[in-house]
């Protein structure tokens, strides 16, 4: 025992839960108007983007402890994320919602390829990245070996947690939340009971773009690289853990997120890191033939 | 009513757009710079196109080739193989290029160069490594710069003699320039008795590799290599380091040989010490000082493949000269039997159209972001 | 929008929307527009982010005044009624567009003489993509499964062709029917246990196999040479080849002939072959679309439960059109793999996936003329759009959005022609 399998396991645990944050989006938007929004990977490549510039106006302004300069770049960043998350909404599916099913999911297809190109456009195609703020790590012997854990990768537990438990907060005991479960549930009773649904769905993406965005800040300190094209498979990988914890539902993202994450990152250490998407595609597979719902979803019944 | 007239334009459209694009007179001769100008590596393409530019304006100065002015035609390939395509098809076809500098990803480069032989246009690429690009028996194929089994020999070499590896990692990313590489180091460490403890692939557009470098930890490697680009390159020796592996030496090859290396692993301090192969900067040659002078004047830095570029649009512009020849053909030939002086030095190349002589060296990044060619070789 | 104010323009509300936009706007283009990041620090372009800015209110100022006219009123209603499914068309209704399959094939016939090579390849693309369009309209357009993993099986032809080159020696002409089949096969396999969920659950199986096929052919180096790709033979006349030196010790074409070699030859033989092979799947599915099978298949996609308690075997019909769709798939990929002479894995990501399906979708589900409209507009705009360069797939993205914004049941809708009953005969 050389703590290698649990490094492998923390490797996991960190990387799911940044796919986590992101499948809340996926899955909110999916339970609410049962669109699978394409776009919603480059929201966050997007939000990557805002980080980086936030943490370069902060440090252009003398801005230099961490804690300042964290809650600087989430703020900016979180705020400006929503109104993209708002915008979208607003000017590409909002015009599609009493139209045929795929309308919008070609629409998202559209807004991801401008929103990839937008940033290659006015940001230029090389690769961006950050300075790295938080440095050293916490390293903790396990019998011959060790397992180290870096304080951004702590910090990244922590702040995915807070953020998971704040959403839950919100959707379980706020007005908010509650109308959004009622216009999950059937959006034709909520609008007849008073609920502004087309507001409720603005919500809702604005609720997945500010999650995206707390993941790009998250993962934008974590590996301080990106690009424009970064959204794309970690969109694919995130949708995944989505389907994996059952669309539709919360918690399910979050587990999904988390599943995907160390299964990934056990094949990778254990088998072989060639096959690791492989292994999680067909994981995602058998799991939707024997349980089409998804870990923690609910089977869908159909109405006649 | 709309509806129809709405069909009909689309259809008018169609046909027109079918029809009518084609054909226009032209004066000048037309050279193709094809490569990744829009997609991922559209860093690359911005390079390619820039020293190209800065070329074609110097010999237009001059007099230009065969008494016309260069006219350079930008393509974007994404490094797409479809995209390589229909690119060069439309150079040769569309824009009827004399030659073509081009293209950057060996996997577009490959089957774009079919379409080049198969219309007798001459075509340089200033990036692509893969030996299969001039191995497939094309006469008028050429490069700019070494092939990846010399490259490999060149690393692992490097690592036996120099850096005395005995557990030796070997990465790449998957793709067909990465692989070529890691499999050409990867056989010359096993020629020289050195197997490799683990050889794996990354994906490329992940940014996680924690499981990889803990799984490169537990084989307890003293070197890795990796083979693939920067964006992957970065974050792969940033996370080694996190992971407390301070001391494994770090080295990869001419795809991370880019300023973004620093950005994209997170500062310096990361790739202090990280080795890499490289044809010898041609910044430093004596032949380019006025050129790469000129250029940081204009305010850019001829990084990376820029002067590549540049290199192969002299050697274009001076085989179309030397052939007294716009023809692919007679260019081809006569490229082959004569030596061109180019910004990067004297160049000559062989019957397969590959550099006579391979001239990677091995670099190292310092502390303070730059890299430096190491003297001591063997 | 009270009918008072229909005559006048409301200035007052045209500003207030035009400076509302303005302030998103700002928000927006400001920081990612405005503030180029260079290295750890940043360039600071306002300028950008003034006439951005400027563009969006002063757009957004026209809109608003244009939708308070009556074509604007009238438009906007358009949007919220959404149109029903299927048009039934009166009885003797003669379309419009009933001359648009014969002229499309005149067309296609003279235009070789026309062409340039590289006019040549970019319609050969797009009838490749004619034929993906087709058989994914069967699966999406008529049958109502959302497959998201399309290109899979696409793969699987133009991997076969590479893979029966490289070690059975199969030329062009065998692999076309055996790749339809091993598609085929593929999709039947797949289907079997998935056909039976609902939907959307379909769809991300779908986009997880299609990922799985690329994968295993990018990392399984000995045998698919990986990213590396493969070659794929180019196909012959009766065992005559277009090289312009015969690769396996035949005799090439031209000499055979005793003509000059052209290397238009070889696609001008793909897009003869290829274009045989469209007009024979285009008339299949006419033909299918009339059968009792073809009637099935859009029963399910507008009443599963109905059908199924009419004792419609739901798996098997499904499957069918899954199958008929994947072998036209498999077709598709031969002849893309022959017109590039190169495969590898980078052609079948899952972006091409939502290119086919955009195809149907933009063409109109189940519509065969728009499926072919929208498959040549696809593969030729980004083409066309070429000299815009970098702003290319920025303006295709924003040409997909506006497309569904303007016409989200696709181009053409899908009409059907109405039957009267003859006089005297009972009922």
């Amino acid at each position: 025992m050389d703590g290698i399998f649990l490094q492998q396991l923390i490797n996991g645990l960190t990387l799911g839960s940044v796919y986590g944050l992101i499948a809340i989006g996926y899955t909110m938007v999916y339970g609410i108007i049962g669109m699978i929004n394409f776009a919603h990977g480059e929201v966050y490549m997007i939000s990557a983007y805002l980080a980086a510039i936030s943490l370069a106006l902060l440090a252009y302004f003398g801005v230099e402890s961490f804690p300042l300069l964290m809650l600087g770049t989430l703020l900016f960043t979180i705020v400006v994320t929503g109104v993209y998350g708002f915008t979208i909404e607003r000017i590409a599916y909002k015009p599609l919602r009493n139209s045929t099913r795929l309308a919008p999911l070609i629409s998202a297809i559209g807004i991801s390829l401008i929103l990839q190109n937008y940033a290659q456009i006015s940001q230029g195609a090389r690769q961006q990245g950050v300075p790295t703020l938080l440095e050293g790590a916490w390293r903790m012997e396990v019998g011959t070996g060790f397992v180290q854990l870096t304080y951004t990768k702590i910090f990244i537990l922590i702040a995915a947690f807070v953020g998971m438990g704040l959403l839950t907060y919100v959707i379980k005991f706020t007005k908010l939340g509650r109308m959004c479960r009622a216009t999950q549930q059937d959006r034709k009773m909520a609008s007849i009971l008073g609920i502004n649904t087309d507001r409720v769905i603005s919500y809702v993406f604005v609720i997945g773009a500010v999650m995206a965005a707390l993941a790009g800040v998250l993962i934008t300190m974590n590996y301080g690289t990106f690009d424009f094209y970064a959204g794309f498979i970690i969109g694919i990988k995130a949708f995944t853990a989505a389907v994996l914890g059952g669309i539709g539902s919360l918690p399910g993202a979050m587990l999904g997120g988390i599943i995907l994450g160390i299964s990934e990152s056990l094949f990778a250490g254990m088998i072989n890191s060639d096959y690791k998407d492989v292994f999680s595609f067909s994981l995602l597979v058998l799991i939707l033939i024997f349980r089409p719902q998804g870990l923690l979803g609910r089977p869908l019944v159909a109405k006649v | 009513m709309s509806q129809t007239f709405y069909k009909k334009g689309f259809l008018a459209l169609a046909v027109a757009s079918a029809l009518g694009v084609s054909s226009f007179v032209q004066a000048d001769i037309k050279i193709g710079v094809a490569g990744p100008m829009t997609g991922a590596n559209a860093a690359f393409g911005e390079q390619y196109m820039k020293g190209a530019q800065a070329a074609a304006d110097e010999i237009n100065a001059k007099g230009g080739v065969n008494g016309e002015k260069i006219m350079l035609v930008k393509a974007d390939d994404a490094c797409e193989p479809k995209q390589a395509v229909a690119v060069a098809n439309r150079l040769v076809d569309q824009d009827k290029v004399a030659g073509v500098v081009g293209h950057f990803c060996s996997s577009s480069t490959i089957p774009a160069s079919e379409v080049y032989a198969d219309a007798g246009v001459i075509a340089i690429t200033p990036g692509s490594t893969n030996p299969q690009v001039t191995e497939r028996g094309l006469d008028a194929m050429f490069r700019m710069c070494g092939r990846d089994d010399q490259q490999g020999i060149v690393a692992g070499d490097y690592i036996v003699d120099v850096l005395k590896g005995k557990k030796v990692v070997v990465l790449h990313d998957k793709d067909t320039y990465g692989q070529g590489l890691a499999d050409a180091t990867k056989a010359q460490l096993t020629k020289r008795g050195v197997a490799p403890v683990l050889y794996e692939g990354l994906t490329r557009g992940e940014k996680d590799f924690s499981a990889v470098v803990t799984k490169i930890r537990s084989a307890g490697a003293d070197i890795v290599y990796f083979g693939g680009l920067h964006p992957e390159a970065g974050p792969l020796v940033r996370q080694l380091r996190e992971q407390g592996l301070k001391d494994v030496a770090f080295m990869s090859d001419d795809g991370i040989v880019t300023d973004e290396l620093v950005t994209t692993a997170g500062g310096a301090q990361y790739t202090n010490g990280v080795y890499m192969t490289f044809g010898a900067d041609p910044r430093l040659l004596p032949d380019s000082k006025a050129v790469v002078d000129a250029f940081r004047k204009g305010g850019t830095e001829p990084e990376g493949y820029t002067l590549y570029a540049y290199a192969s649009v002299q050697a274009l512009a001076a085989a179309f000269n030397g052939a007294k020849s716009n023809k692919g053909e007679d260019a081809a030939k006569w490229l082959k039997a004569n030596p061109v002086k180019t910004v990067m030095g004297e160049k000559k190349w062989d019957a397969k159209g590959d550099l006579t002589v391979s001239d990677y060296v091995v670099y190292q990044w310092d502390a303070n972001g730059k890299y430096h060619q190491l003297e001591k070789q063997k | 929008m009270s009918a008072a104010k229909t005559s006048g323009f409301d200035i007052k509300r045209s500003l207030v929307e035009t400076i509302v936009a303005g302030f998103l706007a700002l928000i927006v283009f400001g920081p990612v527009v405005g503030v180029v990041l260079d290295g750890y620090s940043f360039i600071a372009e306002p300028r950008r982010v003034v006439m951005l800015v400027g563009g969006v209110m002063i757009g957004r100022f026209v809109l608003s005044l244009f939708l308070q006219t009556g074509t604007g009123q009238r438009m906007l209603q358009g949007f919220d009624s959404g149109g029903s499914g299927v048009h039934v068309l009166a009885p003797d209704y003669k379309s419009r567009l009933r001359w648009i399959i014969p002229a499309l094939i005149v067309i296609a016939i003279v235009f070789p003489i026309f062409a340039n090579k590289y006019l040549l390849t970019v319609v050969i693309l797009g009838l490749i993509y004619v034929l993906l369009g087709l058989g994914l309209n069967i699966v999406v357009g008529l049958a109502g499964l959302l497959d998201l993993g399309y290109v899979a099986f696409y793969a699987i032809g133009a991997y076969g062709l590479a893979l029966g080159y490289q070690y059975l020696g199969l030329g062009f002409w065998s692999v076309l029917p055996l790749a339809a089949i091993a598609a085929a096969l593929a999709g039947c396999i797949l289907g079997f246990p998935v056909l039976r969920m609902h939907g959307d659950y379909l769809a991300i199986v779908t986009l997880g196999f299609g990922e799985i096929i690329r994968l295993v052919l990018n990392n399984w180096l000995s045998f698919t040479g990986g990213p590396n790709g493969m070659p794929a033979p180019s196909p012959t006349f009766l065992g005559l080849e277009f090289g312009r030196r015969a690769k396996d010790g035949g005799v090439p074409f031209h000499e055979f002939f005793g003509i000059d070699y052209n290397p238009n030859l070889k696609f001008l033989f793909i897009y003869i072959v290829l274009f045989l092979v469209v007009l024979a799947v285009l008339y299949i599915k006419h033909r299918l679309t009339r059968m009792p099978v073809g009637r099935a298949w859009e029963a399910l996609r507008e009443d599963e439960i109905a059908c199924r308690s009419m004792g419609l075997n739901h798996v098997l019909v499904k499957l069918s059109a899954f199958t008929l769709g994947a072998s036209t798939a498999g077709l598709a990929g031969v002849f893309f793999a022959t017109y590039q002479g190169f495969v590898n894995p980078s052609s079948f990501t899952f972006f091409e996936s939502a290119l086919i399906l955009a195809i149907v979708v933009l063409g109109g589900m189940g519509s065969t003329v728009g499926v072919v409209i929208a498959a040549f507009v696809l593969t030729v705009a980004p083409e066309l759009l070429r000299s815009f360069s970098e702003y290319r797939v920025l303006l295709f993205g924003v040409l997909m959005v506006l497309m569904m914004i303007w016409r989200p049941r696709g181009l053409i809708r899908i009409s059907r022609s109405g039957v009267v009953p003859r006089k005297g005969v009972a009922p």
